[in-house]
């Protein structure tokens, strides 16, 4: 593995060891002939006309890599997918993004990719929710919907002359409050049916984005488009700390209640470990994480320490070996 | 000369010179937050996090990252440590070069203190970009470290590193290299420094008979005997950074650029005040300023003793 | 960092050429022996990591004997506005030295030009088209420097580019040979740099048998420049094998 960063025991450092090597005998037994590593020359069969994917090049009629990774072939493409790849978009996929800029008709948002992603204007609902061509009054108001440094959910369109375009239509995409924002390696993230998780129990939101980055926050009800023109107005002017028409009192009302907070930061502390273990990160690890630390009454500090970290690996070892055996 | 089982020196007839120079390479900052910036959402739930007394990994206001320290990291100098706190990650390394004591002080050492950014870690810190980071970290680890100009407060015993008085002395490189960086840099380097003097062997000099009160005297530079130093009287930064209404003690990235303003306070084992550095231009009330320094202090005690046992169990794990 | 390394550190050393070449003994010494005890043509043993810096794309740090350098790559990000067009990316390399890593302090400072020749290194190697527009940083940082410092940090940023996932044709590898009057001495330590009468410098792709650059100081004759060349040629050769084990084992581990 790539060097955990935890300071362990000695103790732990065996257990540690012990988990990660029961996950990787369980683990889909990646034929070693297929990774190959830059300029390995890879085995085609000449006769059969075979297309050159991603990942490779061609020296001397010898088809070899240019990348790290792992050989695929479908039909006649060979590809090479790299093993710790950066974030790849693909039309569909949930990501969430930070506003760099505020444009002509147009955010940019950093994504974690090569380029900043383009969210336009006309892909984007307004808020009192009629469908109508964009003005300019509406171009010159679009710092009210996103600013720069907001923390976006939207939804990849495509890819267009100028970048990769997102689109945020529906009532689940749009700006995130109340909450925090963490960072993992995008890898850890699969594609699945569901990103958005609304775990009803603890009264938190969870948007597990493709790009790495991942939302806990304070649950929002997707609001009706009238209504939330009234509360958002309000919202907004209450969540202003730097202008002086708001005080520090009605900040303070304001803020996010203790018990679903405790709830945001053992979900956020559990993706962490996650991180760090470099394990895949979905709902069901998370929720077994956050009852693992509920049950064990465990501090939710001590979550992030190297005990609650071996335990984590330990459970997982565990839960896959079972699943195996359910098979 | 006669050296005490405390590592100073009785007789006082020998001068010292050091230099402390610190270079501090930013190599990393980390939380890509802490590039760009956070949105106003994301600002309000730490300001609620830390006005409720949890914050954003759940930690109380007053609680440290775990702390971990390795000494002699860094094999070619004479001392150095590496201390993590959270995702902050800092080396330092002293080395000491035998050079002449300054005119004016011909019995104490001299400071002066060099900053320096690496491209390594951060993109932008590339070229200049660091330099405005690595000078003020300088500044302020000279005002809580160094101590007054007769260098009392300082920890290091000055004139314990003179060699021959008004002619040779030890000059005392220390540099600070920060390979990650997520909030807390200055008590990650205070703690740093800490350690790598603890960690610092000088090498036993003879003076060659005869040549003592000559110009420049010659002296013979022992490779396998080492005079410990004695950092007990080194003294351990506490930042304070100021959220709204309350204080929180080792802000990550994240939380530091929600500060009003910050505190560094440097205690000594006496629990006196070694130094003061405040950053952030909002102004404070007076009564505020000296309730932090009581907060700081009663901090400072359980850092401090942190810190001692992180080292001394460094150390025994570098022998072993 | 400094002093953990897992695994046994490999020896690379080229085989002697097939000319009939007595080892002369060196003109202004009797019997000399290198200050390290190894043969002329033996080089030092070569230890790489990949994953060093978790916080950059890709990373990796070598030690050459008690030459250690640790290479950060960024990237591709999106050049900055100031940049025109490009449908190719940009490579921007960056080479610095810690205050710590000469015996004498700051000397670090003098190899300025060493970023510039980083940049030459690498940028044949690297397929630019595939990442228009946008910009990989490179960034190396010489721990300690106790000889062949551009060789190490060529090497060991070519590793670090491949554990970031930028495509390139090959690996690079680099090795470096002093000349002392008759004598080719590979891998030189400071010692040796610092009295040497020439030096040449290779940066080759192995597996492509293609040299990407050449820098060569001092007085050569032309079958002197092929001798050195074919030494050097072959250290890279099997300097590549020890890079490519290293990745193999960095891969085979992240196999989850």
């Amino acid at each position: 593995m790539r060097e955990i960063q935890l300071p362990l025991s000695q103790t732990q450092k065996v257990r540690l060891q012990k988990a990660l090597e029961t996950l990787e005998s369980l683990s889909r037994k990646v034929n070693s002939d297929a990774s190959v590593i830059v300029a390995d020359s890879i085995h085609v069969n000449h006769e059969d006309g075979v297309l050159k994917g991603h990942g490779t090049a061609d020296l001397n009629g010898e088809v070899v890599a240019t990348l790290c990774g792992v050989v695929e072939r479908v039909n006649k493409l060979v590809y090479v997918r790299a093993l710790r790849a950066k974030y790849k978009p693909e039309v569909g996929d949930i990501v969430i993004g930070r506003v760099v800029e505020v444009a002509q008709k147009r955010w940019r948002l950093y994504i974690n990719y090569n380029q900043d992603a383009v969210l336009m204007l006309s892909s984007m609902n307004m808020p009192d929710g009629v469908q109508r061509r964009r003005t300019a009054l509406d171009e010159l108001n679009m710092r009210r919907i996103f600013e720069e440094k907001d923390v976006v959910c939207a939804e990849v369109r495509g890819f267009q002359y100028d970048g990769l375009h997102l689109q945020a239509r529906s009532r689940k995409y749009g700006k995130l409050n109340r909450g925090q924002l963490l960072t993992v390696p995008p890898y850890l993230v699969k594609r699945q049916k569901q990103h958005f998780h609304h775990l009803e129990e603890f009264g938190i939101d969870l948007i597990l984005g493709c790009n790495g980055f991942v939302w806990v926050g304070e649950h929002v009800e997707a609001k009706d488009d009238m209504i939330e023109d009234e509360v958002s107005q309000s919202d907004h002017q209450v969540l202003l700390p730097n202008k002086n028409s708001v005080s520090l009192e009605e900040q303070e009302k304001n803020y996010t209640i203790l018990e679903t907070r405790k709830y945001i930061c053992r979900a956020a502390n559990a993706v962490r470990v996650l991180s760090t273990l470099g394990f895949n990160i979905t709902l069901e690890i998370i929720k077994g994480i956050i009852d693992l630390s509920l049950s064990m009454n465990i501090d939710i500090h001590d979550m992030l320490g190297s005990e609650f970290g071996v335990l984590v690996a330990e459970k997982e070892a565990e839960r896959r070996s079972s699943n195996k055996k359910k098979r | 000369m006669e050296y005490s089982s405390d590592g100073r020196i009785k007789r006082g007839n020998h001068a010292a010179k050091m230099y402390i120079i610190i270079i501090i390479k930013c190599l990393k900052t980390l939380a890509f937050t802490g590039m760009v910036g956070l949105s106003l959402g994301e600002r309000h739930f730490i300001q609620g996090g830390i006005a409720q007394d949890l914050r954003s990994d759940g930690r109380k206001r007053l609680t440290y990252r775990p702390l971990s320290v390795e000494t002699g990291v860094i094999p070619q100098v004479n001392g150095s440590a590496r201390v993590r706190i959270g995702a902050t990650d800092v080396i330092a390394s002293v080395k000491a070069e035998l050079g002449k004591p300054s005119l004016l002080q011909p019995d104490k050492g001299k400071v002066s203190l060099y900053m320096d950014c690496s491209s390594t870690a951060d993109p932008a810190f590339e070229g200049r970009g660091g330099e405005e980071l690595a000078a003020e970290l300088s500044n302020a680890l000279q005002n809580c470290l160094l101590g007054g100009k007769s260098g009392a407060g300082a920890g290091i015993d000055l004139s314990s590193l003179i060699v021959v008085e008004g002619k040779i002395c030890w000059n005392l490189y220390i540099d600070g290299l920060v390979v990650s960086s997520d909030g807390n840099l200055l008590d990650a380097l205070g703690a740093a420094i800490k350690a790598a003097l603890s960690n610092t062997g000088i090498p036993r000099v003879q003076v060659a008979a005869g040549t003592l009160n000559d110009e420049h005297p010659e002296v013979d530079v022992c490779d396998d005997e080492f005079l410990q130093f004695d950092t007990s009287g080194v003294p351990v930064i506490v930042t304070l950074t100021k959220v709204g209404r309350h204080y929180i003690v080792d802000a990550t990235s994240e939380e530091e650029s929600q500060m009003s303003s910050a505190v560094s306070i440097s205690f000594n084992r006496q629990g006196h005040i070694c130094g003061i550095t405040k950053r952030g231009g909002v102004g404070l009330d007076p009564s505020i300023l000296l309730d932090m320094i009581s907060v700081a202090k009663h901090v400072s005690e359980q850092v401090l003793n942190k810190l001692d046992s992180e080292i001394a169990s460094a150390e025994a794990e570098e022998e072993s | 960092m400094a002093g953990k390394s897992g695994a046994t550190p490999a020896t690379y050393s080229p085989s002697l050429t097939t000319s009939d070449k007595k080892k002369k003994p060196p003109l202004f010494n009797e019997d000399w022996v290198r200050p390290d005890g190894r043969a002329f043509q033996q080089c030092r043993p070569a230890f790489f990591r990949t994953g060093a810096v978790n916080a950059a794309s890709g990373s990796a740090y070598a030690e050459f004997g008690n030459t250690k350098v640790i290479v950060s790559v960024f990237g591709p990000r999106e050049s900055k506005k100031a940049m025109m067009y490009s449908d190719i990316g940009r490579l921007n390399c960056n080479v610095s030295f810690t205050t710590f890593a000469t015996p004498v302090r700051g000397q670090g400072s003098d190899h300025k030009e060493y970023s510039a020749m980083l940049h030459k290194a690498l940028e044949g190697a690297i397929i630019l088209e595939t990442f228009p527009k946008t910009t990989v940083d490179v960034f190396a940082l010489v721990l300690e420097s106790s000889g062949s410092e551009l060789p190490v940090i060529i090497s060991c940023a070519s590793l670090a580019l491949a554990d970031a996932g930028i495509m390139m044709y090959d690996l690079v590898a680099s090795v470096s040979v002093s000349c002392f009057s008759k004598n080719l001495v590979i891998d030189p330590i400071s010692e040796e740099e610092n009295n040497q009468d020439g030096s040449l410098m290779i940066t080759c792709m192995p597996s492509r048998y293609e040299i990407t650059q050449l820098t060569v100081t001092g007085e050569w004759s032309t079958p002197k420049i092929n001798e050195g060349m074919q030494l050097c040629l072959d250290a890279c050769g099997k300097l590549a094998k020890i890079m490519r084990s290293c990745l193999k084992e960095a891969a085979s581990d992240s196999q989850e």
